[in-house]
This record gives structure tokens, C-alpha cells and sequence, in this order.
């Protein structure tokens, strides 16, 4: 449910249009130490903080939960990002329960993508480096300054695509309140749905077809895919869950296991 | 044409800026249009910097290809292309193809960076545990400055001190340990979606999982969007469901106590 209160007991803090917009450029930033791991969790909880500061003050609990949930995975188009982010701080400000703010979080960064790639990286950018490309071909100096000047634009519009998420989410607020209890359920249903959709495309686990066995030479992968395709990524992520639940693993000791083992695997040529 | 010191280090200084861009994906000040037209202030060659831009960027929109492979990284391409036109007095698209093998070091980099900047990530977990953030801020932008150190001192090399060594150098690498960090780079994200689905599965929801990941496997799509949509008709059929049993639940309380005060 919704409360003004936070973890403190203090009131929640309120942030302004400029404090929304301050957060739209910082969040420039928000592909910082991409890792295969989290990809751009760092990065995008970082953009958010000094906007999150001013709803939480001194509230290291909320401040703690607030980045723990925010650092899980996150790997969306960088203008989606920051539409995210409004969204997220204007359901922090009004002290939405942060489960259904998790929900939302993760179920919305990967259709999301799909949306900021068909408008940035596949009609944008063609267009731009087209037109700048046949202007420099000549040698004019034109082609590149056009090009940096149709990108800034580009970077600096973070700040609408931050106010709009931010209004957006204002919006939906107001009117989800009273159905929070089942709506974080329903949160939870689409951003699991939509993690069963990611496994396929962000894990990539196939033995290479150099590795065959049998007198016919069967590659070891079609053996797998002839049962379900993509059955080994779920396979393997139902694994490394499994070690995280049952077995409290360290998740660096595994980082390393799999380096090593990725290292190894392809000295063999296996994969 | 040779490069001199100065310009070996001002070329460092532009790899650098533009690295931190590469980072980011911000301003695209990492792609070759840009990053060669800066080659070229630098080299004092603009309209030489200007071409080779040009045709590198045209590379990356798949219009031009160099022995029919696109070259793999961006900003090492447009770097390199200008420094080899300059150098060599070569067009720009042969430039171009001499540039791959130091594209190719440079792809070999950011892959080792984003598999080992996984422990970064860590550091953030142990900052965020602590409500940290300066600890935060510190570890986030450190990646950002190992990338585009790394950049800076890769086109020093590459441009000032020792070109033709590193070809060398690329031409033996084992290419079994760099395939291996992309092997580990496929299977990393298991471990992101493993905690993701620590904090996100349980028993009632289990099951969409598979509807989602079965959706993925066998419809051709060009992103999660449809399956996103799938998702939220199930999560609207769930949320009608769940909210008429308790309003159902609700009535029939309300009843029995009315019956009971009447009486």
C-alpha cells in the first residue's frame, strides 16, 4: 500500500520538474561498467541516486532497498532507460510499494528495448550517418558537425523522455493505489513472463558443430535442440538459480568458474 | 607522413574522450565519423580525417563491407583508418581494411572488460548493501575510466610507438583465449537472470516463465514485445480473477455479519 512515511518514519521528500530534468541528463552516464553479468545496472541505478536522495534524505533503508532492487538486471535502450527511471521516481515519490515497483521494472526494460532500438539505433541512426556520410564523402566538414550536432540532440532529449516517464508515472499512481495488492501480483506474472522470454536471447549456451559423436557424426548440439531448442541456456539458468537458492553461492567464486570454463571449453573446441 | 610524440599523445587524448562515449553510447562520439574527423584535428589533415569517417561509418551501416566482414569495433576503425591514410598516404578504404587487425584487439578488450567488470557490479551490491553512494558513484565510473585508459594507451601504441608490432602481435594471438572470454560472455547473463529470478520467481508464477521462454524459442521476433504483451493480458486476467474471488469473498462477509446484527 501506499504511505507517505518512510522506513524512518520522516516524511518523503519531494522532488521538482528541474530535479526530474537534472536526472534526464546525468543519466547519460547510464551505460557505465556494462558487465556481461548485470549489463547496465550499475549505470542506471547510479543516474537515479541524487534524485532518490531527495526522496529519502536520510533514510539509509529506503536508500538501501531503493539501489538493491535497482541493481538487479537491466539491459534496455538508453532513451528507455531514462523514460524507466521517470516512471520509478515518480512511484518512489508517491511511496508506492516497492514490490510492484520491481515488478514493473523488470517486466517493462525488455519491450522496452525493442521500442528505443526501432526509434534510435535502426531509423535514426541510418538516416543520420547516411546523409552525414554523403556530405563528408566530398571531404566537408559539414558531414561530421551535422553528425555531432543530430546526436547531441539525440542525448540531451533524455530530459523529455525523463519528465514524460516521470508525469507518466504520476499518472498511473493515482489510479493504482487501491489495486496495489493485486497489481504487484500482476507485476510479478509479466516480469516473469518476459525473463522466460530473455533467456534465449541474452544466454547463449551451444556446443560448437565441430563436435559431433557416433560413427554418423552427429553434432552433440543437435542432439539437444532435436528435444527442445534453447534447452541448455534454460537448463543452465535453472542451474546457476538452483546454486543461489539451495546452495548460497558465491556469486564471484562463480564469475570466475565460468571465465575459466568458457576459456577452457574453447581451447577444446567444443564450443 | 610520420606521426610525431605531440600527436601520438593528442590522437591518446581524443581515443580517450571518445572511449568514455563508447562507454556510454550518449553522444556517439565513438563512431568513426566522429572519431576520425578528431583524428584528423589532430593530425592537421581535417579533410583526410573528414573521408575516412565517411567510408568507416559507412562500414558500420552494413553498406560497405571489407573483404565481406564488417569490421568489429567502431571507434578502433575510425581511429586507425585515418592514422594508416595519414601514415601510409593509402585511400581511405584501403585504410579501412588495414585497420581490422587493431579493430580486432580493440573488440578483444571490451569483451575481456565486460566479462571482468561483473566484480564491479559486486562492488556496487556491497556499496548499495550499505546505502553507500559514494562508494557507488566510485565503483560506477570506475569502468568508465579503465575503458577509455585502456583506449588511450591502445591508439598511443598503435599509432606512435609500435604499429607494426602490434599487427604482429594480433596476427599470433591465441584466438582460442579471446573466443574463450566470449564463451563466458554468452553464459554470464545466466547469472544476472539467476538473481533476477531469486528476487521475481515463486511458486504461483512458475509457470508464465515457460510461456515466455517458449514464446522466445519458436516465434520469430524481432524483440520481446509481443511476449511483454502476452505477459500483460495473463497479469490482467490474473488480476480480474484474484480481485473477484476477494470482492465474492468480501460480499459473503458482509452478509453473515448483517444476518448476525439483525439478529
Amino acid at each position: 500500500m501506499a504511505s507517505n512515511k518512510l522506513l524512518n518514519g520522516k516524511e518523503r521528500g519531494k522532488v521538482t520538474k528541474k530535479d526530474i530534468h537534472k536526472m534526464g541528463l546525468y543519466s547519460v552516464i547510464e551505460q557505465s561498467s556494462f558487465s556481461f553479468e548485470r549489463m547496465q545496472a550499475c549505470g542506471f541505478t547510479e543516474s537515479m541516486i541524487p534524485t532518490a536522495k531527495k526522496i529519502f534524505k536520510d533514510s539509509d533503508e529506503d536508500m538501501k532497498e531503493f539501489m538493491q532492487y535497482n541493481m538487479e538486471f537491466m539491459n534496455t535502450e538508453m532513451h528507455m532507460a531514462t523514460f524507466l527511471m521517470g516512471i520509478i521516481i515518480a512511484m518512489e515519490e508517491a511511496g508506492e510499494d516497492r514490490k510492484l515497483i520491481e515488478g514493473i521494472r523488470n517486466g517493462l526494460f525488455g519491450p522496452f528495448a525493442g521500442l528505443g532500438d526501432a526509434i534510435f539505433w535502426f531509423t535514426l541512426l541510418p538516416i543520420s550517418a547516411a546523409i552525414c556520410c554523403s556530405l563528408a564523402q566530398s571531404g566537408s566538414v559539414l558531414g561530421p558537425i551535422l553528425y555531432i550536432l543530430i546526436w547531441f540532440i539525440a542525448a540531451i532529449s533524455r530530459i523529455w523522455f525523463a519528465e514524460i516517464g516521470y508525469v507518466l508515472g504520476n499518472k498511473a499512481v493515482s489510479s493504482i493505489s487501491s489495486y496495489s495488492k493485486y497489481l504487484t501480483d500482476a507485476a510479478g506474472i509479466l516480469g516473469v513472463t518476459v525473463v522466460g522470454g530473455l533467456i534465449p536471447s541474452y544466454v547463449s549456451f551451444a556446443f560448437s558443430d565441430n563436435l559431433v559423436y557416433g560413427i554418423e557424426g552427429a553434432t552433440v548440439q543437435s542432439i539437444f535442440d532435436n528435444v527442445l531448442p534453447n534447452i541448455l541456456p534454460l537448463a543452465f539458468v535453472f542451474f546457476i538459480f538452483y546454486l543461489f537458492k539451495k546452495k548460497n553461492a558465491n556469486t564471484i567464486v562463480m564469475i570466475i568458474a565460468i571465465i575459466i570454463a568458457g576459456i577452457i571449453l574453447s581451447f577444446l573446441g567444443w564450443m | 607522413m610520420t606521426i610525431t610524440f605531440m600527436q601520438g599523445i593528442l590522437l591518446a587524448l581524443v581515443a580517450f574522450i571518445c572511449a568514455v562515449d563508447k562507454c556510454w553510447e550518449a553522444f556517439y562520439w565513438f563512431r568513426p565519423m566522429v572519431v576520425a574527423f578528431f583524428a584528423g584535428i589532430a593530425l592537421g589533415d581535417i579533410s583526410l580525417g573528414v573521408k575516412c569517417g565517411a567510408v568507416a561509418e559507412l562500414s558500420y551501416l552494413g553498406l560497405l563491407t571489407v573483404g565481406g566482414t564488417v569490421p568489429p569495433d567502431a571507434l578502433m576503425a575510425g581511429m586507425m583508418t585515418m592514422v594508416i591514410a595519414y601514415t601510409t598516404g593509402q585511400s581511405a578504404e584501403t585504410a579501412l581494411g588495414l585497420s581490422l587487425p587493431f579493430a580486432l584487439l580493440a573488440q578483444w578488450y571490451g569483451i575481456v572488460c565486460n566479462s571482468l567488470f561483473a566484480f564491479i557490479a559486486h562492488r556496487c551490491d556491497a556499496a548499495a548493501e550499505k546505502a553507500d553512494t559514494k562508494a557507488f558513484r566510485k565503483w560506477t565510473w570506475s569502468g568508465v575510466f579503465i575503458v577509455a585508459i585502456g583506449y588511450a594507451v591502445m591508439v598511443f601504441l598503435c599509432a606512435y610507438a609500435a604499429q607494426s608490432a602490434i599487427q604482429a602481435f594480433v596476427n599470433t594471438f591465441p584466438v582460442w583465449l579471446v573466443h574463450g572470454f566470449e564463451v563466458a560472455g554468452n553464459l554470464l547473463p545466466a547469472i544476472g537472470l539467476g538473481l533476477l529470478l531469486m528476487v521475481t520467481l515463486k511458486k504461483q508464477n512458475a509457470p508464465y516463465l515457460f510461456i515466455g521462454f517458449i514464446m522466445a524459442t519458436f516465434l520469430d521476433m524481432p524483440n520481446v514485445l509481443p511476449i511483454a504483451i502476452v505477459g500483460i493480458a495473463l497479469a490482467a486476467i490474473n488480476f480480474m480473477y484474484n480481485k473477484k474471488i476477494d470482492d465474492t469473498a468480501a460480499k459473503a462477509v458482509v452478509y453473515d455479519g448483517g444476518e448476525e446484527d439483525g439478529i
